[in-house]
């Protein structure tokens, strides 16, 4: 008994050490940098300071972490409104409709994401081919400036994080037990109720942990943003990536970090009150 | 101007590492004279380092670095002495003269040192032309397509006007953006007073609807392919807008220019310090200097040469003031970053 038990936690070693090491370590260096002073240049002081949490309550950085919050809410909205009925559809199709459908899903993902981001400009610049096309249809006459925009930046963002709802819905309503629909249905609830309080309830999970696997990263997915919206829109990702770079302050840098850590940190632990789960569904 | 550098660097690669292969063949006698000329790669065209070693006898060994602060800590290690010639960007050369690195030309020798352009002379880092000799300029410029915009852009404050909604590329340089709006404002593009910098600010946030991208790279493809129909582009920028596309209008902006200057030096224990003053004598004879300017694409800091050079590479005479983006206080860096942090939020 003894010695099985030491098996295990010599076997799980490594992955202690990982996580020890490029996890936990980091952390801790950047919990303690975001309480030092900035020296100039790319110099850090370690003297003991709040200023860098204290600067973030400045108008400019709220508004900066409000626009990122506001950004992930309606790409996440948009995603579930897309994502829902499509990966809960794709659970109903048969074994080989499955297969091809999630290697249509799949199959983007072995192109370099900023490849595909280029792709999108191709598409949206001034004389890009969506243009091209409305152009020689007679819809428009001067083409429309759709690149370089606060919706470009939220198509890029969709179309980046769609995949993650709809396999989390996925995964949730491929366990779903249809004895249970099939019950429901028998004894008298119509489409609507059984989808409410039987189908909706049973792939909760999975449509949660697909707005955790949207929501979160959107507010960091800063290159988006810069390629799509031509660096106008600012999320706290491209702000900590400016202060890392340009601004040079890495403190700073650091406590926006933190902050951001902090707030997706509680949106898991909410999804994980919520649902009960013990872990991202899908995942 | 490092990023430049960088792009040039690799640009021509090539042609120095032929260079290097075919001058291998040709070592002489160790007694001859030697001039060791320390600058970046590909700063000087082949036929004018044959040219130099043809009419003085003098080899010149070229040694190369790839960034400011790695010349300096080299020139500092060999205390002043090792090289005969240093060419590298404005900044960094004050920062050599203040630490003792530098000797005062002998400008006897350097009898060509009239030939200079006074615009780009007296400037912060050698305030009374004692030390350097400047050899190339990089200049940001507003560059506009005249089929999109019906109003002749004479300066900064243009890119303010109301029909150029949406319209108008940028540069990420948060300092250069900042300046630029100091510039249109008549102040300094170093300004250090705090309450300057927030009207600047405030002045900055009017600019933002126009604005259709900030962007280092390749900010002229936004103005090639219609995404912009103004663009205040790097000179390397400028030089590639106008290649592909030259009925595209360059503009000098009235308000003044806001530039950086490559010059040349001679540490203070410079092995040969007669080699490199004739040196820098031969680079700015007018034919000479065209050669140069021609070849490294930058901005022609010899004025003997203006008619020879590519007229690209002119500023016009009408043009008489400019201005080096300095190192501020921290204060006014901060200052600077909140502006562009603001700027940036309200471009959407």
């Amino acid at each position: 008994m003894i010695s099985k038990k030491k098996r295990i936690t010599w076997a799980a070693l490594p992955l202690y050490l990982f996580t020890i090491l490029f996890v936990v370590g980091p952390m801790i260096y950047m919990t303690a940098l975001s309480f030092a002073s900035n020296k100039g240049g790319y110099g850090v002081e370690w003297t003991f300071t709040l200023d860098n949490y204290r600067q973030i309550f400045q108008p400019v950085y709220l508004q900066t972490f409000g626009q990122s919050f506001q950004l992930a809410i309606s790409s996440t909205l948009i995603i579930v409104l897309l994502g829902y009925p499509f990966g809960y559809f794709m659970s109903k199709l048969r074994a080989k409709g499955k297969s091809r459908m999630m290697l249509l899903i799949m199959l983007p993902f072995w192109v370099n994401s900023l490849i595909r981001l280029y792709g999108w400009i191709i598409i949206l610049q001034t004389k890009g081919v969506l243009n091209g096309i409305l152009q020689n249809l007679g819809l428009i006459e001067k083409p429309l400036k759709l690149l370089y925009s606060y919706p470009a930046v939220l198509l890029g963002m969709v179309y980046a994080l769609l995949p993650f709802m709809i396999l989390s819905v996925y995964t949730s309503a491929e366990k779903l037990d249809w004895t249970l629909i099939e019950a429901s249905r028998d004894l008298g609830a119509g489409k609507w109720q059984t989808f409410r309080y039987i189908t909706f309830k049973l792939t909760f999970p999975g449509l949660l942990s697909g707005v955790i696997l949207s929501f979160i990263p959107s507010m960091g997915l800063f290159f988006i943003a810069d390629i799509l919206g031509g660096n106008k829109i600012v999320l706290v990702g491209s702000l900590i990536q400016d202060q890392m770079t340009r601004g040079s302050n890495w403190p700073f840098a650091a406590a926006l970090a933190v902050v951001l850590t902090i707030l997706t940190s509680l949106c898991i632990y909410l999804y994980s009150k919520i649902t009960h789960a013990e872990e991202l569904e899908g995942m | 101007m490092k990023k430049m550098k960088k792009w040039m660097a690799g640009a021509l690669c090539m042609s120095v590492a032929a260079s290097l292969m075919s001058g291998c063949g040709q070592s002489k006698g160790s007694e001859e004279k030697e001039l060791v000329l320390f600058t970046w790669e590909g700063m000087f065209p082949q036929e004018v380092l044959d040219g130099f070693e043809e009419e003085t006898g003098i080899k010149i060994v070229y040694s190369n670095f790839d960034t400011d602060e790695t010349m300096l800590e080299k020139l500092a290690q060999a205390k002043g002495g090792d090289y005969d010639l240093v060419i590298a960007d404005d900044y960094i050369v004050e920062a050599a003269i203040q630490e003792g690195l530098v000797q005062k030309l002998d400008k006897e020798k350097v009898s060509n040192f009239k030939n200079i352009n006074p615009l780009y002379q007296g400037q912060f880092y050698d305030p009374a032309d004692e030390y350097t000799v400047p050899y190339g300029a990089g200049i940001p410029l507003i560059v506009y397509d005249p089929e999109t915009v019906d109003f002749e852009i004479k300066g900064y404050e243009d890119l303010w006007n109301e029909s150029l909604k949406d319209s108008v590329a940028l540069t990420a340089n948060y300092r250069v953006i900042n300046g630029i709006t100091l510039l249109s404002m008549g102040k300094s593009m170093n300004e250090e007073d705090p309450a300057v910098i927030e009207e600047a600010g405030k002045k900055l946030l009017e600019l933002a609807p126009n604005v259709r991208l900030i962007q280092d790279d390749n900010t002229q493809n936004a103005l090639l392919n219609g995404e912009a129909s103004v663009a205040f582009l790097y000179t390397s920028q400028v030089t590639q807008a106008l290649a592909e596309n030259p009925d595209l209008k360059v503009v000098y902006p009235e308000e003044g220019l806001g530039f950086g200057i490559m010059a040349g030096f001679v540490p203070s224990e410079a092995p040969n310090s007669e080699a490199a003053f004739e040196f820098l004598n031969y680079i700015l004879e007018p034919e000479i200097s065209a050669q140069c300017f021609d070849y490294i694409g930058y901005y022609c800091t010899t004025q003997a040469a203006d008619d020879l050079v590519n007229p690209d590479l002119v500023v016009p005479d009408s043009v008489t003031k400019g201005e080096i983006i300095q190192n501020v206080s921290e204060e006014a860096d901060a200052a600077y970053n909140k502006n562009w942090t603001e700027f940036k939020a309200a471009c959407d």
